[in-house]
């Protein structure tokens, strides 16, 4: 098959995104008393409402109201203030009535938007033609090194109650088709979930990466679900089609399923842009259908054919009156939203100074960021940048350290005391135990010297014996104190304090 | 106070429990023995629940003995219609569907009877689901109007209604979507109310019509239908029913207040419709002059749209009862038909088998009706036809404290005199719009037919959350008839014997 590239150059992939979200912070389910837990055995958290017992009636769970109302006023999505559930029909034993209790054309939140930021090398894969965000309305600008900002635009978060969990046994890859039996476990049934539906605005699989990527961020954030996409907490479905390049209206779509990481969003989008391109390009058509993505094998496979839409029988649940929301209520929900990575992103920037790319790392984990700011009370603002480089680049890789032990790396390091190398060192010491890093700084003399006497003789001494290098840089080569701070550092057995020597150096090679 | 039990109101009962003059048990008793010699002919019960009423009559026993003060139904039989679940029974909903499904649970209706001390002593016959108006369409057995054997008792509480018309119980149960409650308690000559919806928990009730469903008593005076009421309210709204509301008051309170002054509605082109029975006409227009002789102003009022309202309703209740009959598959537990390869074989067969006619008629409209291609002419208009019906009553009500009309067109028939399902739809013309409003309604047995010899009812709708002003009228009613705590004379008195 076809590169990614090559194929994106000649169409556009129009691509949709499905993301339900399980509201695993709560702890009752969306229409009765029951407790959500994945981790209790089967069928223990259940009644007669989540089992669809004659006779049960629904009743919903207002702080789940609460946790959806958050999640648009994160999404910059219009509240709808008044809304009703609705009910889906379809005979499936994964869900008890068999019907699922959802919402019909209002939905809570509506018309919202993130602002995507795409840089990197991911910003290679929109070919530079496509300039135009999925509104068709805003040009992309993009910055000198390719990247940019584009909306997408969100068409509506809806609520809904989860369904059972199937397990089919006895055929084969776990699907329902030769299995010998199939059990039920209605632990989640009637869960409360939240779908996010997309626009079709986004136009590469690395799009649709970050997408999730940075929603996901926001609903941990929010702290309304735990956000686990390997536990399925998070579950994004794909919609993706191919229009030739500058062609108005839309292709045929598949729908890709079991999309549980970000990884496989990306690659299972990837391989059907290039899997349509083939089909169209041989002058077949693509057909509408579901389609199974295999990680394993690095490919999608069809699930099923949609020839005729379903027909659930949507009609207003006339167990549950309409919901009017107040705006007392909607306010109420506007204050419990907490600073979303993208306010934390610039206040990083703005306060301290940080560089947009470490404040982006900083910002996207509300544990990090609450870490990070903790720690960078107990520094002067001129070392937080410091502390920012070392959290981003040092502190990732390590168990358990505490706000006081990175403050003191990172004032050592800031202070020109220790390297960069041996920051890490020192955090890897420290890590998991209550050492205090100035003091094993200094029982193992690692303290640089700071010296300007004792290193201005070791910067003459290796000047005098790199007669060549000095040439060279007096030549225009100015690249070559590099080398000659190396060779300073070794030297001075590691111990020297290389800022130190470069300006040392750069200073006698002027004069 | 001696004699037989069905001679005894419900307030009399609760007070001679209280104050000795016989115990709980030695009602228990009577009730179960009535039952026992009455119901071979009646057939109003799909189980008696001997058990659990001397266990519940046992703790009433017991709590008077320990000098502890009784609560106000105590000792009091009552029984439920078969769609009410309660622990220790089976909720069959007369199908073979759900024929041997034990209550996983007990209903807030019947809960909060319990809570009241009253003693439950079985489950009623009904229409299969309760769709239908002659319970005839049971899947177990019909049941037979206590005033003539041969004749329905109407539906679909039939049940309720028979049992309380033969004097087996004090009070039942019955739920209304259509007319459930009131046109059997027309054809029998008992008190059935409809309260307004949302007065009365659906909590444990098997669905039909969400939107339309409301549970309600059914007993030989009004004065017993409001005991009932202040039981079934008594703890105000049920956080398991999202429709309800807090509706706890004295329903007794104000029973016999003068209703001088007050306006009641007619409407004389219903009594001039084609169908309606002569006698009924005439029992019509004599409850107006006997509300006319206690004061009340009887006035013209028009409800355009009632017309329309049979179509509508039949559209939103097969709408209705096509998504709530879903949940009946055959997985999780009622009728399985076994042995099939496939799940979706399984589940087809077993509802194609567990289901009667007319429950699998209603269900497969509904899925019409509610398909996409179908909705816009059909769920849509009917909702808008409702609007308009809700637009008419409140016009009405803005004038008049209640509307007096009939609750059937004719009184009750013939087992399988009536056969074309149209023609019983039509049947419920008096009573549905009530139901599609959410108002309250009663119907209150005013005289025995003048050509029938068989009772005949008087209807009152009030507007909704008026339900203790609408027991006033139907107490006043009731007051100028001799209907009043008449049990069919076939059974009066038959076994049951309080010694």
């Amino acid at each position: 098959m076809k590169a990614l590239a090559e194929v994106l150059g000649k169409w556009e992939a129009v691509i949709g995104l499905e993301i339900h979200t399980e509201l695993t912070t709560l702890e009752t389910k969306m229409f009765c008393g029951c407790r959500i837990s994945r981790d209790d055995p089967p069928n223990t958290n259940v009644c007669p409402v989540c089992l669809g017992m004659p006779g049960a009636l629904p009743v919903p769970n207002r702080k789940a109201i609460e946790s959806i109302v958050m999640a648009g006023i994160a999404t910059n999505c219009e509240i709808m203030r008044r809304s009703m559930f609705y009910r889906k029909h379809y005979f499936y034993p994964d869900m008890a009535k068999n019907f699922q209790t959802t919402q019909g054309p209002v939905a809570f939140a509506m018309h919202g938007h993130l602002d995507l930021e795409v840089d990197g090398q991911g910003a290679g894969e929109r070919p530079v033609w496509e300039d135009v965000a999925g509104d068709g309305q805003k040009p992309i600008v993009r910055a000198d090194d390719g990247s940019y900002v584009v909306p997408i635009r969100i068409q509506r978060i809806h609520m809904e109650e989860d369904a059972a969990k199937m397990v089919h046994v006895g055929g084969s890859e776990g699907r329902i088709g030769g299995a010998r039996e199939s059990l039920l476990d209605y632990n989640r049934c009637g869960a409360p979930l939240i779908e996010l539906v997309t626009e079709p605005d986004l136009r590469t699989p690395e799009e649709a990466r970050l997408f999730m990527e940075q929603l996901r961020k926001v609903f941990c954030t929010l702290g309304i679900s735990d956000c686990s996409l390997e536990r399925g907490s998070m579950r994004c479905d794909g919609n993706v089609s191919l229009r030739r390049r500058g062609a108005a209206g839309l292709g045929t779509k598949t729908e890709l399923k079991n999309l549980n990481s970000l990884r496989s969003l990306h690659d299972a989008l990837a391989y059907e842009i290039c899997r349509q391109a083939e089909v169209l390009e041989a002058g077949d058509s693509v057909r509408q259908e579901t389609r199974h993505w295999e990680p394993s094998r690095r490919r999608t496979v069809v699930m099923r054919v949609k020839e005729v839409s379903d027909d659930y029988r949507f009609f207003p649940d006339p167990d549950l009156a309409p919901f009017d929301l107040s705006d007392e209520f909607v306010e109420r929900c506007r204050a419990r939203v907490p600073e979303l990575p993208d306010a934390k992103r610039d206040r990083y920037m703005a306060v301290w100074g940080l560089r947009r790319r470490e404040a982006v790392r900083l910002a996207a984990d509300p544990d990090i960021a609450s870490f990070f700011e903790g720690t960078a009370k107990l520094v002067e603002a001129a070392v937080v940048p410091t502390l920012a480089n070392v959290m981003v680049n040092l502190v990732a890789g390590c168990k358990d350290l505490t706000r006081p032990q990175v403050a003191a790396v990172a004032r050592l390091l800031a202070d020109d005391a220790i390297t960069f190398a041996q920051a890490r060192e020192v955090l890897e010491m420290v890590d998991g135990t209550d050492a205090d890093p100035e003091a094993i700084v200094d029982e193992r003399g690692l303290r640089q010297a700071t010296d300007v006497r004792a290193l201005g003789a070791i910067v003459d001494e290796v000047l005098a014996r790199c007669e060549d290098q000095v040439r060279q840089y007096h030549g225009g080569n100015r690249k070559v104190v590099g080398f000659l701070v190396g060779q300073c550092m070794r030297a001075s057995g590691g111990s020297g304090n290389p800022k130190l020597f470069n300006q040392l150096l750069v200073q006698r090679l002027e004069e | 106070m001696t004699g037989a039990l069905d001679g005894f109101s419900v307030r009399q009962i609760a007070r001679g429990v209280a104050a000795g003059d016989f115990s709980a048990t030695e009602v228990a008793r009577a009730s179960l023995d009535a039952i026992a010699r009455r119901d071979g002919e009646v057939q109003a019960f799909q189980q008696t629940t001997e058990e659990l009423a001397l266990a519940a009559a046992g703790e009433v026993d017991a709590a008077r003995a320990a000098g502890k003060t009784l609560p106000p139904l105590a000792g009091v039989p009552v029984a439920f219609k078969d769609n009410m679940n309660l622990v220790g029974t089976r909720t069959t909903c007369a199908s073979r569907m759900l024929a041997s499904y034990e209550s996983a649970y007990t209903a807030t209706c019947v809960q909060r009877m319990l809570d009241a001390g009253a003693v439950p002593v079985g489950k009623l016959n009904m229409d299969e689901f309760a769709f239908g108006s002659t319970t005839d369409s049971s899947a177990f057995h019909s049941t037979n109007n206590p005033w003539d054997l041969t004749r329905v008792p109407g539906g679909s509480s039939g049940g309720s209604a028979a049992a309380v018309a033969s004097g087996e119980v004090a009070v039942a149960l019955g739920s209304d979507t259509g007319g459930s409650i009131r046109q059997p308690a027309a054809l029998c000559g008992v008190v059935g109310m409809k309260p307004t919806y949302g007065v009365v928990s659906r909590y444990g009730v098997v669905a039909f019509g969400s939107s339309l469903d409301q549970v309600g008593p059914l007993g030989r005076r009004v004065e017993d239908v409001a005991a009932a009421l202040n039981a079934l309210t008594a703890g105000g709204r049920d956080r398991h029913d999202a429709m309800s509301q807090d509706c706890a008051q004295d329903y007794l309170a104000h029973l016999d207040d003068s209703v001088e002054g007050r306006t009641v509605g007619v409407i004389p082109a219903l009594l001039e419709a084609a169908g309606l029975a002569a006698e009924v006409r005439t029992a019509m227009r004599d409850a107006e002059e006997r509300l006319a002789g206690q004061g009340v102003r009887v006035v013209e009022v028009d409800l355009p749209n009632m017309a329309s309202s049979i179509a509508a309703y039949y559209v939103i209740a097969s709408c209705e009862a096509f998504s709530n009959l879903a949940r009946f598959d055959g997985v999780r537990y009622g009728y399985q038909e076994p042995g099939h390869a496939t799940l979706a074989r399984q589940t087809s067969r077993s509802r194609a088998l567990g289901f009667g006619a007319e429950a699998k008629r209603r269900q497969m409209l509904g899925a019409y009706l509610l398909s996409s291609e179908a909705y816009d002419r059909y769920y849509l208009a009917a909702q808008k036809v409702r609007t308009l019906i809700t637009a008419d009553y409140r016009r009405a009500f803005a004038q008049v404290d209640a509307i007096l009309l009939p609750t059937s067109p004719t009184p009750a028939w013939r087992h399988g005199e009536i056969s074309d399902p149209a023609a019983l739809y039509l049947a419920d013309i008096y009573t549905i719009s009530n139901n599609i409003v959410g108002n309250c309604g009663i119907s209150v047995p005013v005289c025995l037919g003048s050509q029938s010899g068989l009772p005949i009812g008087a209807q009152l709708q009030g507007p909704a959350f008026a339900d203790a002003r609408l027991l006033t009228l139907a107490r006043a009613l009731e007051r100028a008839s001799d209907m009043e705590g008449r049990v069919a004379p076939a059974f009066a008195g038959r076994g049951g014997e309080l010694a």
